[in-house]
């Protein structure tokens, strides 16, 4: 206890470091003390919380686009702002969820069924910040799990060898596939095929170009940023672009009366504990944890409600509980990242790709050789979340006036802003062709109901997985049995193989797509 | 690698899926999977991909003359895709040293994955066969097209005219991908998000980047056109044999 205690003095210690910024105005150099992550956890949040709340920009594209300008940022404030913007946008989504019936984000969908009949019989100011205080709640218990788990989950993973991390990368990628949304199948074969999108460029111990056709271009392999920015932002704005730009019918009436009653806090506190504790634990498993969680939320308050048919005509507790889970499910989500090093979505797998550019191997080895990395990026998570509470709130006018922006003009600056972030990383204007090129690909995969987050996985677990695969094969010298003689290992598989069995079951099959619409 | 199956757009929900489309994508199939046989006589251990393109090409004249009934297309057409993705992925590592006594080779992994991709494009393209599914969503022209063409442009033109230029242009030209364009807002909007991005990337963020036209533009304009066409080319005529 008091090392857990230690190490969060250690992270708050990083998060409130100041370091003296020389801004050259017009010729004179001025000397700033800036508390420098607290500044970039501000940033990720409220851009978190802008891209939460306008619809057509996800999670995953914005922090793909944010991503090349944080190369140049010392990591630990790199990643506090990556991490800042993901769980800003669980916020973000809540408030247009409950203000124009429009969810911003996946996670924040059911939100919408009582939160917006809340606004509708005026208690929309008690809605958001019920949302708010739950979600901070929730961000609270989550942070203390992470750093509670943090310790003994790492030192597992240090006991792990090769055979064993295989296993457990195998398993991950598994459990991603089941608890995603659409075909198991099809989500195999972009794994598969991030995989193979891994192995473009030179091979790690021989050096061998590897299906590169001879390409300057390819010998470093494809760059994580292009496939990202590809996939999830140039094919994003192409598909928005088919849709009929909806009207998007803005509530005129004035949100008043912030605070919620105390009939409000008492209503909804049990709800916001149970969301709390169901979050936490759909997160940790990899998957869509956090729209997952809303959900599973929002059907458990049904079902322990005195009076089901209240949901839907605006019960608080309708806000609270899905709220508070997907934030608690956003946070918890960095539990296998920073102790296994496996993401466990698409997310997750962007915080990789911005660690790996940063020199950082994510996984047990953060903990102990980087601690104020991992300790500063937990404790900037609470700052954070508190962060969001005191700033939403009065911000609510702001951030909705902000939806009035049309998608007309936001979505050729994405793609501007994209072309120069890729651009900037290398100074290569290959790169980005390589991601134009993606974003087809992602444009057909969306039409062939392929999900491209597994592809991001996949690619991003490449590297990790051959190296394991390599090593264990060389260890057992050539026996492939190795992975199902050592005890850890097998069990592992045996896990993944059950959950894909399962998965395939018609019952399972039924209640998952019914969970996942 | 997705070329075949774009030229194949469904026509929308409630039209019956035999008919011309499943002729023109059994063709572009076949036509694919011809290319690939073509390429197995470049490499020195053709056995899997030959087979494995012969075995495409007779689906894709199956396909071509009604012969499967292809419930789902998006199934059928994607899970072919992925079948020809690991083709690709074994001719351009097929001349990889494989595994040398214990130890894995470069090309060992390629292949291993390749294989089980062309495996689960199998199962994908089997469901779309026994499972009713939906229809292939009509590609749209528009937009992509608009949009990738002003990414195109920006990276040909950002080295040779700079950052204020490109940007500017890039934005025109994605926005006229929009059907609800205006231009005077649109004119006004490029020219706040060239400001914002100088404002970020440049001042604020301090990275080198050209601004302004270089002298000799239009030579460096040439030269990386002939970059973008090199690197769209060379993989093709590599994987014809042709260089």
């Amino acid at each position: 206890m008091s090392d857990l205690l230690g190490n969060l003095a250690l992270g708050f210690g990083v998060v409130f470091q100041f370091i003296y910024w020389n801004l050259n105005i017009f010729g004179t150099t001025v000397s700033i003390p800036v508390p420098i992550n607290l500044v970039f956890c501000l940033i990720g949040a409220l851009v978190g919380t802008l891209v939460g709340v306008l619809p057509g920009i996800g999670t995953v594209a914005t922090i793909a686009m944010l991503l090349p300008i944080t190369f140049g940022l010392p990591p630990v404030g790199a990643l506090i702002m990556l991490a800042g913007i993901y769980y800003g946008a669980q916020y973000g989504g809540s408030t247009t969820s409950v203000l124009v019936n429009i969810p911003g984000e996946a996670t924040s969908v059911v939100t919408c069924l009582d939160g917006h009949q809340m606004a509708k019989q005026g208690r929309a100011g008690a809605a958001l910040s019920i949302a708010a205080i739950g979600s901070f709640f929730a961000g609270c218990v989550s942070t203390v799990l992470v750093a509670a788990l943090g310790a003994p989950l790492t030192s597992l993973a240090l006991l792990f060898g090769p055979a064993e991390y295989f296993s457990l990368m195998v398993l991950g990628l598994i459990f991603a596939v089941v608890l995603a949304k659409g075909s198991v199948l099809k989500a195999i074969a972009m794994i598969l095929t991030g995989l193979l999108l891994s192995m473009v460029g030179s091979d790690l111990e021989t050096g061998a170009g590897r299906m590169t056709f001879d390409l300057p271009e390819l010998a470093d392999g494809i760059g994580f940023a292009n496939i990202a920015l590809g996939v999830f932002g140039f094919a994003e704005i192409v598909r928005n672009l088919e849709l009929p730009e909806g009207s998007r019918d803005i509530l005129r009436a004035k949100v008043s009366g912030l605070m919620p009653t105390r009939q409000d806090l008492i209503d909804s506190s049990g709800a916001v504990a149970r969301g709390t504790l169901i979050g936490s634990i759909i997160g940790i498993l990899p998957g869509a944890g956090a729209v997952i969680a809303s959900f599973a939320a929002y059907t458990v308050e049904k079902r322990v409600a005195k009076d089901p048919s209240r949901f839907g005509r605006g019960a608080i507790e309708g806000v609270a509980a899905p709220e508070s889970a997907n934030n608690a499910a956003a946070q918890t989500a960095f539990i296998p990242l920073l102790t296994l090093g496996i993401p466990p979505n698409a997310v997750m797998a962007l915080m990789v790709g911005a660690m790996t550019i940063h020199g950082i191997v994510p996984g047990p080895q953060v903990m102990t050789k980087q601690p104020e990395l991992f300790w500063g990026m937990i404790s900037s998570m609470w700052i954070g979340n508190l962060m969001l509470v005191v700033i939403n709130l009065p911000l609510v006018g702001v951030w909705v006036s902000l939806l009035r922006v049309p998608y007309r003009l936001l979505f050729p600056s994405i793609v501007v802003f994209c072309c120069i972030g890729i651009y900037s990383i290398n100074n290569s204007p290959s790169d980005v062709l390589i991601a134009a090129l993606f974003g087809v690909i992602g444009y057909w995969l969306t039409k062939h109901d392929f999900e491209p987050a597994p592809m991001l996985l996949g690619f991003v677990l490449g590297p990790l997985m051959e190296e394991n695969l390599r090593r264990a094969m060389l260890i057992a010298r050539g026996d492939a049995t190795v992975f199902m003689t050592r005890p850890i290992s097998a069990t592992l598989l045996a896990v993944a193989a059950i959950l894909l069995i399962l998965s395939a079951l018609p019952q399972i099959r039924k209640s998952r797509e019914i969970l996942v619409e | 690698m997705s070329e075949g199956v774009k030229s194949s757009p469904g026509t929308g929900p409630g039209v019956s899926t035999e008919e011309p489309h499943n002729l023109r994508g059994g063709i572009a199939v076949a036509v694919i999977a011809l290319l690939f046989l073509w390429s197995t006589f470049y490499i020195s251990s053709p056995a899997v991909p030959r087979t494995l393109s012969i075995l495409l090409i007779a689906v894709g004249i199956a396909t071509a003359a009604g012969l499967v009934p292809v419930r789902a297309p998006q199934d059928y057409y994607g899970g072919l895709v992925l079948i020809m993705l690991a083709l690709l992925a074994l001719v351009a590592s097929a001349e990889l040293p494989g595994q040398r006594g214990f130890a894995f080779g470069p090309g060992t992994a390629p292949r291993l994955f390749s294989g089980l991709l062309a495996f689960i494009g199998a199962a994908v393209t089997l469901v779309g066969v026994v499972f009713e599914g939906p229809l292939i969503e009509k590609y749209k022209l528009r937009g992509p097209a608009l949009v990738i063409l002003s990414i195109i442009l920006f990276a040909a033109m950002i080295r040779p005219f700079g950052l204020i230029i490109s940007t500017y242009l890039a934005f025109m030209v994605s926005i006229l991908g929009s059907r609800e364009m205006r231009w005077v807002e649109s004119l006004a909007g490029a020219g706040v998000m060239t400001a914002f991005c100088w404002g970020l990337f440049v001042w604020l963020l301090n990275l080198p980047f050209q601004l302004w036209p270089q002298s000799n533009a239009h030579e460096i304009l040439i030269q990386q056109f002939s970059d973008i066409f090199r690197l769209m080319l060379t993989p093709f005529l590599k994987f014809l044999g042709v260089m």
